[in-house]
């Protein structure tokens, strides 16, 4: 999976999302695929900007505000590697 | 075709027609409490045809085709025209039927509100669903659950019921004879005999009721009661519907509503008696 240095969240109307207990869903309307993703894909997505771009360092910044998320370079490393996957899905943009 | 018979069941209207007699009269037959339409517009036409023009006399062989065709499905001899003539129903339905989120699943009704049950062929969900039906419950289908896209309701699709080799004896012993269609030995699935059923869910096979239980039953083993998470009954459901991928986002919307509104259990059960007394207790402590 490629990783680029910045991303940014999809327009809003762009995915709808639905919490079930432990997992979330979330419906791409473009390519109309179904993603099924727990913790912490979700908090990732809420703490990217749809305008403003962001790095793994910027995210987990953010998170680390509301999340206790340990040894902060493989919490980076982990944010990297989700964005980008969820980059190659189509569910976030990278720059 | 030659012979030819226009059924109406729950909401679909199926046109079948028949290079030989002998299906079609079963159908009239079995299908007698059903609205019979001729001239309407079919949702599907099913085709029952021979292998090749000589297989229409020579030990008969029928190919199902139809709006909806399965290349690799196997022939079968002129004496399961009657399952070729379901199987064919059936499949146009899962591959074609756009109108609800199609759940492999069985359905009764109880009091306005509905019993889902879905699982793995041989489950035991088909059996169920047909006893219950003849012990108070309206029987919706054995086969398939139709969620509305909008008010997320389960509409009926009381086709036949196809009872399968240890099930028909089951059945036979609480169904009046009249009610039972041939038996049909040695398909691939083994025996099958057909059931007609109960003529109040003929009557009522276009009302819908708001659903109220889901159910993962399992044949076989000792007898045990667990809930299932809302993630898991999500996954499994998609499986079990034919449709969800081509409805996309009303099929997302209406399977997330069913999965966040519906409690979901998984049932193990040794006989059908306790798998009857099991769901009769589910369904009290629901309300």
């Amino acid at each position: 999976m490629t990783r680029l240095s910045r991303y940014c969240r999809l327009e809003r109307d762009a995915i709808a999302a639905c919490a079930l207990d432990g997992m979330t869903l979330l419906y791409h309307r473009a390519s109309g695929q179904t993603h099924m993703v727990i913790s912490p894909v979700p908090e990732i997505l809420d703490a990217l900007d749809e305008t403003r771009p962001a790095s793994p360092a910027d995210i987990h910044r953010h998170m680390s505000q509301r999340y206790e998320l340990g040894d902060a370079a493989e919490a980076v490393a982990l944010i990297g590697a989700h964005l980008a996957e969820l980059a190659g899905l189509g569910l976030v943009r990278g720059l | 075709m030659k012979h030819h018979i226009t059924i109406g069941i729950g909401p679909a209207v199926f046109r079948v027609g028949s290079a030989w007699r002998d299906p079609i009269d079963r159908l009239a037959s079995l299908y007698a409490a059903y609205p019979v339409l001729p001239g309407a517009i079919a949702d599907f036409s099913v085709r029952l045809e021979p292998v090749s023009p000589l297989r229409r006399w020579l030990r008969p062989s029928i190919f199902i085709t139809g709006d909806h065709g399965l290349a690799e499905a196997a022939p079968m001899s002129l004496a399961h025209g009657l399952l070729a003539a379901e199987m064919g129903m059936n499949l146009q339905m899962a591959l074609g039927w756009r109108r609800h989120l199609l759940l492999h699943a069985s359905s009764v009704e109880k009091d306005g509100r509905v019993l889902v049950m879905t699982g793995e062929s041989g489950s035991g969900k088909s059996t169920l669903a047909a006893q219950l039906g003849e012990r108070g419950w309206r029987l919706m289908g054995d086969e398939f659950a139709l969620l509305d896209l909008e008010s997320g309701w389960i509409f009926p699709f009381p086709r036949l019921v196809s009872l399968k080799n240890s099930a028909i004896g089951v059945l036979a012993a609480d169904v009046p004879e009249q009610r039972m269609g041939p038996l049909l030995a040695g398909t691939a699935k083994g025996d099958i005999r057909h059931l007609v059923p109960r003529s109040t869910a003929i009557d009522r096979m276009e009302a819908g009721g708001q659903p109220a239980l889901l159910l993962f039953p399992r044949f076989g083993g000792d007898a045990d009661i667990r809930p299932v998470g809302q993630a898991e009954v999500f996954m499994r459901l998609t499986q079990a519907s034919t449709n969800y991928v081509a409805l996309g986002e009303a099929g997302f919307r209406a399977l997330t509503r069913f999965v966040q509104n519906v409690p979901a259990h998984a049932i193990d059960f040794p006989s059908g008696e306790q798998a009857i007394a099991m769901v009769e207790q589910l369904w009290a402590e629901r309300a």
